[in-house]
């Protein structure tokens, strides 16, 4: 699903271009000495080389979605002191 | 088809996994130099594995289970993980507490939550072959990012140590000394890392997962009740009497035991290590539903094994590991108790492996430095720092004397809970977006699914909120 990034990337071009490695799934050996039947196994995007020089763009935030993201982080923080508060009671009565 | 191509020159001179360096000084294939890793070449021969698999499955009666076995694995591991030393407390205080009843089915409902969440991170990592971190990273930018990465590292740690609670409970029980049962885990945890092979790694971690069934015996010599727990099922009945903030507080520390942010990166992360592709979705769809279901059988067994204490009115509002252990004892004698003490340290010890992994994928996606575990140490020592690193930096905690355990212990489900509505939001925007999924974004009713886990775990964070600010409102 990456193919318009790969595109904006030109020096990925090499990462990107088909290994078509003919491979024979009935025999019982397989060499990967051969990095063309390395290549041919995986797909492009999953070559670690490929995937180091390739990044999906950042995604253009709606307001909704900030304020979304923003009410749950909010929600997170004053969660976790009403957990700080509750843990403070409940070893203050153990105690 | 034909067999490789295999030109002698391309041979020659090259060992059986290159590395990034030895690819790169090599001079042969000039138009592949640089690409091939270690990494890839190990991916490939699983993914060579697979293609056999799936051809053999065509012609042959039972091909499709041998295309299964390989592909199995993140899915299971990761809610046997979850099935982890607080996660399998917190049902042993349910049935302690409460008996047979509500959190029965109420356990089986967490599991289909977990299940509905984790089936996208299977589609994000076969569709995208980036961790869960990554993404996120990449998509919404580092200040997103960090905050991200921030719950889940603290989530983590504060879980990894509760692990080391768990194991160092567990075998307490026979008698073993903190140090030894601890540097015990520690040493089983660089053993299953120290593989240099995902694959290696999934199998050892998945044979150590399968022993999570110990609770199904103990549940067995407690002699639960079959007709109250078909009763249970049925009618979700009867419901927790007494406080009804602990009660609350039971309920949330059941869902955190089912649906937390470290099971979101370390599936997605174990998918794209594992090298699965979009073709092997429904796969991976069949593992996530595996693991769900023998997650679920073995958290009921472990409230089943615990029942006998709210039978004989023994109060196990406080009680730890081994604790439990001992009280049922005299209930359901030396063998249960000793399965149940074994079960919590199984728990401890495949939790500790899974959580302290997803760690390091995340860590190694952020810093954007190797994180496979088909890596040689040489290549990706940041990765297995971070992953040795944070293990044995909980063990240490766990150690300590005088260290309040009983905080983190307290707090580690309710934390998970708590922080998981963010983490399903990122989710659900990532599995919606078509520039990531292409054809496999998300469908209607798998939104309407996401939409309503997120929104029950917003109520019962909320609901706990309310109960700690004003107890009288629930009379607690």
């Amino acid at each position: 699903m990456l193919d318009s990034h790969y595109a904006e990337v030109p020096e990925n071009q090499g990462a990107l271009a088909p290994v078509e490695v003919p491979l024979d799934v009935k025999s019982e050996q397989l060499s990967l000495q051969d990095p063309r039947a390395v290549l041919s196994l995986l797909e492009a995007d999953q070559v670690v080389a490929a995937k180091r020089r390739t990044h999906f763009g950042r995604k253009n935030l709606s307001i909704a979605t900030r304020a979304l993201l923003w009410a749950l982080r909010v929600y997170v923080v004053a969660m976790l002191v009403i957990v700080l508060i509750s843990v403070y009671q409940a070893i203050h009565a153990a105690h | 088809m034909d067999a490789p191509d295999k030109n002698p020159s391309l041979l020659a001179g090259q060992t059986a996994h290159p590395t990034t360096e030895s690819a790169v000084a090599s001079a042969a294939a000039p138009e592949l130099i640089g690409l091939v890793t270690h990494e890839d070449v190990d991916r490939a021969r699983d993914r060579w594995e697979v293609a056999r698999a799936r051809w053999a499955g065509r012609s042959k009666k039972f091909g499709g289970i041998r295309l299964l076995w390989l592909l199995v694995g993140p899915g299971v591991l990761v809610f046997l993980g979850e099935n982890d030393a607080p996660s399998m407390l917190s049902y042993s205080a349910d049935g302690s507490r409460y008996g047979v009843g509500f959190f029965i089915p109420f356990v089986v409902l967490t599991f289909i939550m977990g299940f509905i969440v984790q089936e996208m991170t299977v589609r994000l990592g076969a569709v995208t072959h980036r961790g869960h971190a990554e993404l996120i990273f990449d998509r919404f930018g580092k200040f997103w990012g960090f905050f991200a990465m921030g719950d889940l590292i603290f989530g983590n740690f504060l879980t990894l140590v509760t692990e080391f609670i768990g194991v160092r409970a567990g075998l307490g029980f026979f008698g073993v000394r903190p140090s030894i049962a601890v540097g015990g885990a520690l040493v089983i945890v660089v053993a299953a890392i120290t593989t240099g092979r995902y694959w290696t790694w999934e199998r050892i971690t998945l044979s150590l997962a399968i022993f999570n069934g110990l609770f199904i015996p103990a549940a067995i010599l407690a002699r639960p009740d079959w007709h109250a727990v078909g009763h249970a099922m049925l009618t979700w009945m009867p419901f927790p009497g007494g406080s009804r903030y602990e009660i609350l507080l039971l309920i949330l520390a059941t869902i955190g035991a089912t649906v937390t942010p470290w099971m979101l990166f370390f599936q997605q992360s174990a998918v794209v290590d594992k090298g699965m592709q979009p073709r092997d979705i429904n796969a991976g769809r069949f593992d996530t539903l595996l693991g769900a279901l023998l997650a679920s059988v073995f958290a009921i067994a472990a409230i089943l094994a615990t029942v006998p204490l709210f039978h004989h009115g023994i109060n196990a509002a406080n009680f730890q590991a081994a604790q439990f252990a001992e009280a049922l004892e005299p209930l359901i004698g030396h063998t249960g108790a000793a399965l149940f003490a074994l079960g919590i340290f199984e728990a401890g010890i495949v939790a500790a492996i899974a959580i302290s992994t997803s760690s390091a994928y995340a860590f190694g996606e952020v810093m954007q430095t190797g994180h496979s575990l088909n890596r040689p140490l040489r290549e990706a020592w940041p990765f297995y720092l971070t992953l040795f690193g944070s293990a044995c930096a909980a063990a240490a905690l766990v150690l300590i004397p005088h260290f309040p355990l009983e905080f983190v212990v307290l707090t580690v489900n309710v934390i998970a809970v708590l922080a998981m509505p963010p983490a399903l939001a990122f989710l659900l925007l990532l599995v919606n977006d078509p520039e990531v999924m292409g054809e496999h974004v998300n469908g209607f009713w798998a939104n309407v699914a996401g939409v309503i886990v997120t929104v029950l775990l917003i109520i019962a964070g909320l609901g706990f909120g309310f109960a700690t600010v004003f107890p009288r409102l629930l009379g607690g």
